[in-house]
């Protein structure tokens, strides 16, 4: 049987269609300005540890509660992820403060 | 009438007058009261003495109280101090205790599991699986950590334990560490970061990236970290490793394998050295756009051949937003890889056929999108997240003989924020002289922790 791939690449098509409208209304929160968890200052500026956290560690991941670890079981895990997720030293130091803080 | 009677007559009127104009004064301040309340104030006066004896021995009990107390005033600070100090010191004991517990101390062990069931249409696998990755992390300073993740899975009748990482990572400085052992390989973005069965967001991996054209992980060394650039932010890696092993041998490797490479190659059996990395940009925290290669002389030895190249590159991106207009987030991600081979003439004695020619050019990749609507108030619509995600493999040309085109679609309810329940349905279509298309239905249970 010949193989079909049109539904394939109609699917993906379609995901890619999806994806540009989507990008198009997460866009247009940052126009309008709405505050969201994810979202905050730039990668390199200056921004609260609560922000990093939610900014780097949910880029990749369902962010996890503070509460879910100890302090020094949070600084086992953010050594372990600032070597893994190529974080900065300013954005290490802030969230496992904003983790300390937090709990 | 003497002298003596009229004295005495004037003091008996004066008397008389004065006692005459005393009542009619007195007379004048007179009230009338109820006989209830006459009886009340008589009662408070009749009750008088007796509470005004009473007040004096309460002042009297009272000055003795004040004595008393002067004398314990400095025992009780010296009680105070002590239940302060003993406070501190079970505070203290319980912070010790719980930094010192197993698993909270420099150590901890984390990791993931997932438990599955796979349908395939077709007279394809029908089968439950499960996987067990435990992920152990020493932090032995503020600088040096060890971290080790071992998989096992379930593979016929045996259980299958494998070494997926031994890394010991040395933070050189604010911007690099190097990192030596085996480690997941930092060219491929969906291993290093995706792969996770409770980050992964389809309960099967992608074709090409996974199990494919990029290695998973390399035995080797690596430098790495972040360079904040102003707004944007950059990171990097460069690796030295073991070079992957061109698969040659009639003996032991199926015709449709030949050129393939095998990555798992521990003994560095050609003794050759790979190296590569990856950078990534990120204009803004949203968003992450990355370039990975990587390159090895794989030339087999004891072959007189000519030198044999592979060239193997990853472009990968990545976007997360959190959206009060979608009332969720969008998470969407692609990667696409190149794997190029110089040309070789594969069982030129015919042992399995040949001799083999053929283009050993290969290539594929993913694209994915989810939703999850986690800003709804509903808790169970919040939990829920709709995933599409369109995979490719072009390798008809080569010994492989197939090119895979799949369209999954997939439907996860989050329990907690690291475990998951995922059910999906793929379609796969393939082309090729080794074709073999096929439907499936996943469904997986998979927890972090």
């Amino acid at each position: 049987m010949k193989p079909n791939f049109i539904p394939i690449l109609g699917g993906a098509a379609v995901m890619i269609v999806a994806a540009a409208l989507l990008l198009a209304a997460g866009c247009s929160t940052l126009k309008s300005g709405t505050s969201a968890p994810a979202a905050g200052p730039k990668a390199g500026a200056s921004a609260s540890g609560a922000q990093l956290w939610a900014q780097n560690c949910g880029h990749c991941h369902n962010i996890r509660s503070p509460g879910m670890y100890s302090d020094a079981q949070w600084e086992v895990i953010m050594l372990h992820m600032r070597i893994r997720g190529n974080l900065t030293a300013t954005e290490h130091k802030e969230i496992l403060a904003f983790l300390r803080s937090a709990h | 009438m003497n002298t003596k009677t009229i004295g005495l007559a004037v003091l008996a009127a004066a008397l008389t007058s004065s006692v005459l104009a005393q009542e009619a004064g007195t007379n004048s301040q007179f009230i009338t009261i109820p006989r209830e309340q006459y009886l009340l104030l008589k009662k408070l006066a009749d009750e008088y003495p007796k509470l005004a004896e009473e007040m004096k021995e309460m002042k009297a009990f009272k000055a003795q109280a004040e004595v008393t107390l002067k004398k314990v005033a400095p025992q009780q600070a010296e009680t105070d101090q002590a239940l302060d100090e003993l406070d501190k010191k079970i505070t203290d004991v319980k912070k010790l205790a719980k930094d010192s517990a197993p698993g909270t101390n420099k150590f901890l062990l984390t990791g993931y599991g997932s438990a599955g069931f796979t349908a395939q249409n077709r007279g394809g696998d029908k089968k439950f699986a499960a996987t067990f990755n435990p992920i152990f992390l020493w932090k032995l300073s503020d600088r040096l950590l060890f971290e080790g993740e071992l998989e096992a899975e379930l593979e016929g009748a045996d259980t299958h334990l494998a070494l997926e990482i031994a890394q010991m990572s040395y933070v050189l400085n604010d911007y690099m560490t190097f990192g030596a052992g085996k480690f997941l390989n930092p060219a491929n973005y969906f291993v290093e970061r995706q792969h996770m069965a409770w980050v992964n967001k389809l309960p099967d991996k992608p074709l090409a990236v996974y199990d494919g054209l990029l290695p998973e992980s390399n035995l080797g060394m690596q430098l790495r970290g972040a360079l904040p650039a102003g707004s944007m932010k950059f990171g990097y890696a460069v690796y030295v490793a073991n070079a992957p092993m061109l698969m040659i041998d009639p003996a032991t490797v199926a015709p449709s394998d030949f050129g393939k490479l095998e990555f798992n190659n521990f003994d560095n059996s050609d003794h050759h050295v790979a190296f590569g990395g990856r950078i990534g940009f990120q204009p803004f925290p949203e968003l992450e756009v990355g370039y990975g290669m990587q390159y090895a002389d794989v030339t087999p030895r004891g072959v007189g051949v000519n030198a044999i190249h592979a060239l193997l590159q990853s472009l990968d991106f990545s976007y997360v937003r959190d959206s009060a207009v979608l009332c969720g987030t969008i998470n969407l991600k692609g990667q696409w890889v190149w794997s190029k081979v110089s040309d070789f003439v594969y069982d030129p004695t015919s042992l399995a056929g040949g001799p083999y020619t053929f283009s050993n050019k290969r290539e594929g990749g993913y694209v994915q999108l989810a939703y999850r609507p986690s800003r709804l108030d509903n808790p169970i619509l919040k939990n829920l997240e709709g995933v599409v995600r369109a995979d490719m493999l072009n390798q008809a040309k080569t010994a492989a003989g197939v090119d895979e085109r799949r369209l999954t679609f997939g439907l996860n309810y989050w329990l907690t924020p690291s475990s998951v329940c995922k059910v999906a349905y793929a379609l796969d279509r393939q082309r090729g002289s080794n074709a073999d298309p096929h439907d499936t239905l996943m469904i997986q249970f998979a927890t972090g922790f």
